[in-house]
């Protein structure tokens, strides 16, 4: 513990610089993952045929091992070679599926009854969307989004792995040299910030939660 | 998700799971006994009596001294080694053998084994040299095997047995082209380029003694920015993309042919060698000797070319192994 506190103290620049890469990391690849996930998820409402080959879909983006998805991702223009992009990409695949899955499940577990009323009312598909099921499935929706961020946390260390930096570098080295205080290093930054974002976020599914009732 | 890590000689690398690789993960299924206690449908009581037969064997077999646990780095060439080793051990003795193979790099297999978790896995002399034992690097061969042997049986109670006979080196790979466009053949060649150049290496070489820092201080090199750290597998295919200029294998690597590079002679000799080698834990060579008289035939008998061929046999042309190590004993130690 000591050795930590004295590599942080030595380091402190450098810690700073990757706790930066890290958490860029992070908000862009789930910014991004936001942006494609939920119309993707309610696009999934609108075409229920869709559901089982999209959701599916990305349930294969889970299971393919980070280094196997680099070395496919290296050759392609735009979106490969090595670097933040590829890591981007890779965490952007891997967030999806709880996003797009709690988009849909959010908006599909709204009462139909509640939906009727507002085609009863003469709401547009457009009108019933913003107006009631967003609004009712967004706690849901914020959940896939607070577990596709701790998760993206943890994820990100592979970025190291293709020269994208982040806390991941300190873990590589350190598994690489077997230096625990390494390992420590950049792994227990993570977890505080993995524990932070599931707070924050956590926070604000609570206080939604509260308004809506 | 640090199930990445990796790096070079002998310390590692992940080819296997870099497309356009062989899937050289040997841990070779389920042993016979979980198989047939997988047994199903109206023959269930029959299988529970037979798993319940089986249980004395099971346990026998989980009994330390009963077995040789042969470990292997998490690259091709060692996994193939390891497999060699490992089926001569069978074939030569009655012990059963347990394969523990594609562990991290160089430091978890020495953790591994000064631990007691493996008995045996093949070893580098200069990666012994300088990574473990911290040794400056050195180009003196008999210098580095007696220091690596005597050291290893003084401090870590491991036995240094006869070598393959190859010297797998850190190879300075750059792409063919490259090297018929500027002339490149030496390291020392690669001075005039390297400021306009990337290089990517992965974090074991960035990080040992007889890594990258004293590289570039020995030869003066001065890259476009501070070398990019990724995954070891992963350079290869990067140098190939060309989205880096210069990357550090291994030179008995079947991929070097296979991708069109090229390495270059380190003409100031910098790296030590690294002469392959079983390590083996003293203490089982001493209750069982048939060990060293099993791997004693294998000294000496695998070149340089021979080496290259092997893995080029399980990276390009992705044979399997276990075959491949069969067919070797079988042709070169009868």
């Amino acid at each position: 513990m000591t050795n930590l506190v004295q590599f942080y103290a030595r380091n402190a620049q450098e810690v700073l610089g990757l706790v930066g890469q890290h958490l860029s990391l992070v908000a862009l690849s789930t910014g991004i993952a936001i942006v494609i996930g939920v119309p993707l998820g309610v696009a999934l409402t609108r075409r229920p045929a869709w559901r089982g080959p999209v959701l599916g879909l990305a349930n294969v983006f889970q299971t393919i091992p980070s280094l196997a998805l680099f070395g496919f991702l290296i050759p392609l223009p735009l979106i490969g070679g090595i670097g933040a992009t590829t890591a981007v990409v890779a965490l952007v695949v891997y967030a999806l599926l709880p996003i797009v899955r709690n988009t849909y499940t959010g908006i599909a577990g709204v009462d139909p009854a509640v939906r009727e009323a507002g085609r009863g009312m003469g709401m547009t598909d457009w009108q019933l969307l913003t107006l009631v099921e967003l609004p009712l499935g967004f706690g849901v929706m914020l959940a896939g989004v607070r577990v596709a961020t701790v998760v993206s946390v943890g994820t990100a260390t592979i970025a190291a792995a293709i020269g994208a930096g982040g806390l991941g570098v300190y873990i590589f080295r350190g598994v690489a040299m077997v230096n625990d205080t390494l390992i420590l290093a950049g792994a227990l930054p993570a977890a505080v910030m993995a524990l932070a974002a599931d707070g924050l976020l956590g926070l604000a599914e609570r206080r939604f939660a509260w308004r809506a009732r | 998700m640090a199930s990445a890590v990796n790096d070079a000689r002998g310390a590692s690398d992940t080819r296997a799971e870099s497309p356009g690789s062989a899937p050289c993960a040997p841990c070779k299924g389920a042993p016979p006994a979980e198989r047939a206690l997988s047994g199903r449908g109206p023959r269930t009581t029959s299988t529970i009596a037979l798993s319940l037969s089986l249980l004395p064997l099971i346990l026998a077999g989980c009994a330390r001294h009963d077995r040789v646990v042969v470990g292997s780095k998490n690259f091709t060439e060692s996994d193939l080694l390891g497999e060699i080793v490992s089926q001569q051990i069978a074939r030569r003795t009655n012990l059963p053998v347990e394969r523990r193979f594609h562990l991290g790099g160089t430091f978890v297999c020495h953790a591994a084994i000064t631990a007691g978790q493996i008995d045996l896995y093949v070893e580098y002399s200069g990666t012994a040299y300088t990574a473990v034992l911290k040794h400056p690097a050195t180009a003196d061969s008999a210098a580095v095997l007696a220091t690596v042997s005597r050291e290893y049986r003084d401090r870590f109670g491991l036995a240094w047995l006869g070598a393959f006979g190859f010297n797998n080196t850190f190879a300075i790979l750059v792409r063919r082209a490259d090297a018929e466009r500027y002339g490149l053949t030496r390291i020392s060649d690669l001075g005039k380029v390297a400021p306009r150049w990337r290089a990517g290496f992965g974090y074991e070489f960035l990080e040992r003694t007889d890594g990258f820092p004293g590289l570039a201080r020995l030869y003066g090199l001065r890259f476009a920015a501070a070398p990019t750290a990724l995954d070891l597998g992963l350079t290869y295919r990067a140098l190939a993309d060309g989205r880096v200029d210069v990357i550090a294998g291994n030179s008995t690597d079947g991929q070097i042919e296979a991708l069109h590079l090229v390495a270059l002679a380190d003409d100031r000799h910098y790296f030590p060698p690294y002469e392959a080698a079983p390590v083996v834990r003293a203490a089982l060579l001493a209750r069982h000797p048939e060990v060293a008289a099993a791997l004693a035939p294998l000294a000496g008998k695998i070149s340089d070319a021979e080496m290259r061929r092997l893995n080029a046999l399980a990276d390009v042309a992705h044979e399997d192994i276990a075959t491949v190590a069969r067919d070797w004993l079988a042709r070169n130690v009868p």
